[in-house]
Parts: C-alpha cells; structure tokens; sequence
C-alpha cells in the first residue's frame, strides 16, 4: 500500500510525540491493569486465614442475619453476605464502608458456631488487590480534583494521546505492513529487532488497545462528556430521577435470605451468586446490591453483573442482567465495559487479558526504547534528553513493578508482627519507587537497569519463598497465619524471578559487549560516574561504609 | 510521489491543527450523537441508550482529531471543520425546531 511520504512524516512524528508524553504513565496503568484482572485472587493471597470465619449452609444464613441485626448497631445498619467458599459468610463495616478506597476501614465478619451461635471477628480489611487497582487507575499519582482523582484524568488523558499513537502508528506502518509484519528480523540491528517486536506486537493486539484506549478515556471524563451531552438534550433529563421516598421500614420486616436467593434465581437463572450487599437499611432509601457471576457473559462489573433491588419491597431498580426484551443499547454499553475489564471468557480469558496488558506494557517500553536508539550519536557521551528518558523509562518502568512487588513480599511479613498492612504497602511501594527513579538517573540507565531487574528476580524469587515459610509461621496466640490452597500467584512470581534474571543478565551482556556509543553502554563515559558520586559522598560524610561499597560494586562491575 | 510540489506538501501546524481538531471535533461530535440521540433507532427515550451515546462522543471526537493532521493546511482543517459543524447544526436546529 502506497502513502505520501509527506502523510507517514506527519504521522511519525505524532506517534513519537504522544508516545514519549504518555508512555510512562501507560506503562504502569498497563502492568498495574494485569494484576488488577487476578484481583480478587490477590485479596485472598494476602488476607491472613485468621481473618475470615467459617462458611456456612444457605439454610444456616438466615439465624446468622437475625442474630446480627438484634445484637450489633451497626449490623442494623447494613451488612453484606459472601458467597464464596473461603471468605466469611458475613459482614459489616464497624468504621467507614461505601465507595472508594479507604485505608482504615474496619469490618466485623460474623459467622455461627457449632451451637448456632453468632462469633464475630473484628479486623481491617486487606486492600492490596485494592491498591493496585488503584495505582491501574491512577499510576499512582496522588491528588484529587473535585471529587476525581488526579490520577485518573491523567491517565485519561493519556489515554486519548495513546489513542493518536495507535492511530498514527499504523498510519505510517501501512506501506511496510505486508513486508514486514510477521518480520523479526534478530540478525540486522538490535534496533531492527526492537523495532520488528514492537511493530508485531502493537499490530496483533490492535483491537484490544483501540479499546482500552477509548474505555479508559471514557471512565475518566464520562462526567463531563454527560454535561456536554446534556445541551444535545435540551430539557429532556438525561436521567431520570427515582421519586424520593420518605419511608422508612422496620429492620425486622426484612425479608428472609431464602426469598431473596429465590427471586434472584428468577431474574438470572444462568448466574452464579457471589455477594449481597445491604445498605442503609434504616434509612428512607434503602439499598441492596447484588452481585452475580458468570463466566461465559460479557458482564458490566469487573467480576460480576449487578442489580439492584429495594431490599423491604424487593422490586428491582436496575439491572445489568439483561434478557431479550432489554433492547440492543444495554447490552451493547455493559459489553464496552466488559471488554475493558476482560471478564466474558471465565478464567481463561482473564489469562489471555493479562498476556495483552503486559504486552501493552512491553510496548511502551520499547516504544521509549526506540526513541532513545533513533537519537542516538556515535559517540560515548549521548544526548542528555536521551540519557535522562532512558533512566526514566527504566526507573519509572520497573522501579514500579519493583514497588508492587516489594510490598507482595513485605505483606505477610508485616502480619507477622501487626493487625493491619495497608498503610505499609504505601511506604513500600512509594520509597522503592522513588528510591528505583533516583538510582537510574545517578548511575546511569545501563547499572540501573541490571540491578533493578536484579533486585525485581530477587524480590520475586523470595515471595514464594515466604509463603512457604508463612504455612509454618503462626501469629501470637493464634494458629495458622496463612493458610491456603492456590499457589498460582507464587508459582507466578517464580516465573517472574526467572523472566527478570533472564534480563538483567541480557541487558549485562549488552552493557558489556554491545555498542559502545549508547546509553546502555557501561564501560566508557559511565566510569567517570563512580568517581563524582565518591566526591558526593566524601562532601557529605553521613556513613563511611556508603563511599566503600560504592567503589567495590563499580570495581567489580569494571573488572568483570 | 515525487511530483508533489512545495504547495501541496502537508504543513504541520501543529497546534492549530490541534486546537482546531479539539474544539470543532468536540462539537461536530456533540452533534453526530445529539442527531442520533433524537433520531437514531429507539428515538430520545430508548432504555440506556443516553449511556451509549456518551460512550459514542469520545470514539468520534479523537478520530476526528487523529485524521485533523491530514488537512494540508490548519486553515483548511478549520474551513472544513466549520463547515461541517455548521451543516450537523443546521439539520439539528432544522429537525428538532422547525418541522
């Protein structure tokens, strides 16, 4: 396919433009967005066995609730029930509850004993799934605008630059596509190789990063694009109003759980029942949320389908369960979210979503890659923007996953000693982040990177190390701290450690052998490096060993 | 390709383009979904068809300003672009007010 020269010139710069702005952030929503897919899997990793409580029959449900409500305030209040088989049958927010992530949150989970007595547990909800999330939605940028994440509108609008990168990228590919698509060419350059790779990878995930792109610019701004579709609107609402009711019902004129389950089996009988979520039961708006689960529907929610049901009179509110007369709009909106969240194809297709993410992530990567590589002169010392994007993207990128990774090994470690994790994964996801940036951009991006990937291999290496370990720990005056049966996270940071020892070891070689007129290289103009951080340390003589191990670190690294 | 002159090479104009593809996209968008809101299948009041429309106007607008750059010179993009705000405008205000 033949286009003007002039065209691909315009597009190659709009792709390199908006790639170099909005890589980074990318990157991280990406890898982040692969986690976030396992995130229920993660929240049952890191939760302490000693939190939950025993499950019970669904026949059992109904003494359990009335018990609760009688005995407890906040239980009158609202409560939720779980359905999965290792979580606690119930549950209520004794601090905070509602929207968003908090940190501090405390729930009481309540279960029955062999005499049918109600046991409840107090503790602070685990929120490491929920944290990384949070740094999927938001790359982890702290701060709030209005009522929005700061984050998140970044995110947004780095979704709409990717979006002209996509578009702009096979723009200028076009005339090459037939050639050199299925092209990976290891033999020419190692640019030819990360261009090759880039090209084929963008190409072949195509549709899932039009998607992305465009879902994640409509989960960050679809408040404002509703006030602008409004004016289209004129005085039509674009919503209506639900009539405002003022009364309020008696919390023992509640339904019995069976009636429920029984009605839900009527409005979706292909669905599995996950969880029940009553809320503001003594107010004049009362609420119930019912999640439900299939594996082989395009579902509205991350995991689940919603409907909402008033919980004294049980008629339904609005439902994403939807049947032949629901019209084609419904459908369609809840499979746009469907295919951002990848949740239609059961675990299988989860699998497929997190090979996509991080693949979307490896794009980035070598999209950054490549930009250095085409700067590059023939000449030791490099441009500085190249030498300070390079460092970024390394410190940035895997400084990162660095950070996630150090906070999954420190999770059961800090359980050991305390009740609650959640503020610790901050300081440990924040301070290898920062600590990661601003070792990069002092030794250079060809040390950073190898022993970042090194600490990456290590760090991922001795979390399946310590769940091992955790199955023979206990905690104070209780048993078993962890306890469970699905080693899948483990046995993938195993996988991990491996793929990050694979590349510190390639990215050494290159350091060492490659071309010398590169930012990857380590043995020429990097060495005057060691020399002004001992000035450094000697200016500020804080701990002598510091400056030591500094020069037998870089003597080795010469030597070797 | 080589019998393109200087006069018909793309300019970049990049923040004209930008800004003419941002604003003028932003509405012809508006306008596109707003004629399908009234007129498309379904008409105004289709169940959850106001939160299909919503999803419509992002996918419009940045394609609109990805293919903006095309244009050979910003002033162009902006003549068009107008024009074709003013045509969606005119058939919006034409249906929905005066038959």
């Amino acid at each position: 396919m033949k286009i003007r020269g002039d065209i691909i010139r315009t597009y190659q710069s709009i792709h390199t433009w908006t790639g170099i702005i909005a890589g980074l952030v990318l990157f991280i929503g990406f890898y982040a967005g692969s986690l976030t897919l396992f995130k229920p899997a993660i929240q049952q990793w890191a939760t302490p066995s000693t939190q939950k409580l025993q499950q019970l029959e669904l026949e059992q449900l109904n003494s359990l609730v009335q018990q609760a409500v009688k005995g407890f305030d906040k239980a009158k209040q609202g409560f939720i029930l779980d359905f999965y088989a290792n979580s606690s049958p119930m549950k209520w927010y004794e601090k905070g509850g509602g929207r968003g992530l908090r940190l501090d949150d405390e729930l009481v989970h309540a279960s029955l004993n062999q005499q049918g007595e109600i046991v409840t547990y107090q503790a602070q909800e685990n929120e490491l799934a929920s944290l990384i999330d949070q740094l999927h939605r938001t790359a982890g940028i702290i701060g709030k605008v209005g009522h929005d994440d700061l984050g998140v509108l970044i995110l947004g609008i780095a979704a709409a630059l990717y979006f002209l990168a996509i578009i702009s990228g096979v723009i200028f590919l076009l005339p090459t596509l037939v050639k050199s698509f299925f092209a990976l060419r290891t033999d020419k350059s190692t640019r030819r190789f990360w261009l090759d790779s880039h090209n084929l990878v963008g190409m072949i995930s195509l549709p899932f990063h039009i998607i992305i792109a465009l879902s994640a610019f409509v989960f960050a701004f679809h408040d404002p694009i509703y006030d602008g579709l409004s004016v289209a609107y004129g005085d039509k609402p674009l919503f209506e109003r639900r009539a405002s009711s003022t009364q309020v019902y008696d919390i023992n004129k509640l339904p019995e759980i069976q009636q429920y389950l029984k009605k839900i089996r009527e409005v979706a009988p292909d669905y599995e029942l996950e969880r029940l979520t009553f809320t503001k039961l003594s107010k004049a708006n009362p609420s119930l949320a019912i999640e439900l689960q299939a594996s082989d529907q395009m579902m509205r929610g991350g995991y689940s389908d919603v409907v909402y049901m008033h919980p004294y009179t049980m008629e339904i509110e609005y439902s994403s369960v939807f049947n032949e007369d629901s019209g084609a709009y419904g459908p369609i909106v809840s499979s746009f979210f469907s295919l951002h969240f990848g949740n239609y194809a059961g675990t299988f297709g989860r699998w497929i979503y997190f090979l996509l993410g991080l693949s979307g992530a490896f794009l980035f990567y070598s999209g950054n890659l490549l930009w250095i590589e085409k700067r590059r002169v023939k000449q030791p010392e490099q441009k500085t923007s190249c030498r300070v994007i390079a460092a970024l993207t390394v410190g940035v990128c895997l400084g990162s996953v660095l950070g996630v990774v150090v906070s999954m090994l420190a999770s059961k470690w800090i359980y050991l000693y305390l009740q609650q994790a959640n503020s610790y994964y901050l300081y440990c996801y924040y301070s290898t982040f920062f600590l990661a940036i601003v070792y990069c951009l002092r030794r250079g991006p060809a040390v950073g990177a190898i022993h970042v990937l090194r600490a990456l291999s290590l760090t991922c290496f001795a979390i399946p190390l310590t769940s091992l370990l955790s199955l023979s720990l206990t905690a104070p005056g209780t048993t078993q701290l962890f306890n469970y049966a699905d080693y899948t996270i483990d046995l993938m940071a195993l996988l991990f450690a491996g793929g990050f020892y694979f590349c510190a070891r390639k990215t050494r070689v290159r350091a060492l052998t490659g071309e010398k007129n590169s930012v990857w290289a380590m043995n020429n103009s990097r060495q005057a490096e060691p020399v002004s951080v001992t000035e450094l340390n000697t200016a500020t003589p804080v701990n002598s060993v510091v400056p030591a191990n500094y020069a037998s670190s870089t003597a080795t690294e010469r030597s070797s | 390709m080589s019998q393109l002159t200087a006069e018909d090479i793309i300019q970049p104009h990049w923040w004209e383009k930008s800004l003419v593809g941002l604003f003028l996209g932003l509405t012809l968008s508006y306008l596109l979904v707003g004629l399908f809101a009234w007129y498309g299948p379904g008409g105004i009041d289709a169940e959850f068809k106001v939160q299909f429309n919503m999803w419509m106007v992002s996918p419009l607008w940045l394609s609109i300003v990805a293919f903006t750059f095309m244009f050979k010179t910003a002033g162009q993009a902006f003549r068009t672009l107008f024009f074709l705000n003013s045509v969606a405008f005119g058939v919006f205000v034409f249906l929905r007010w005066v038959i």
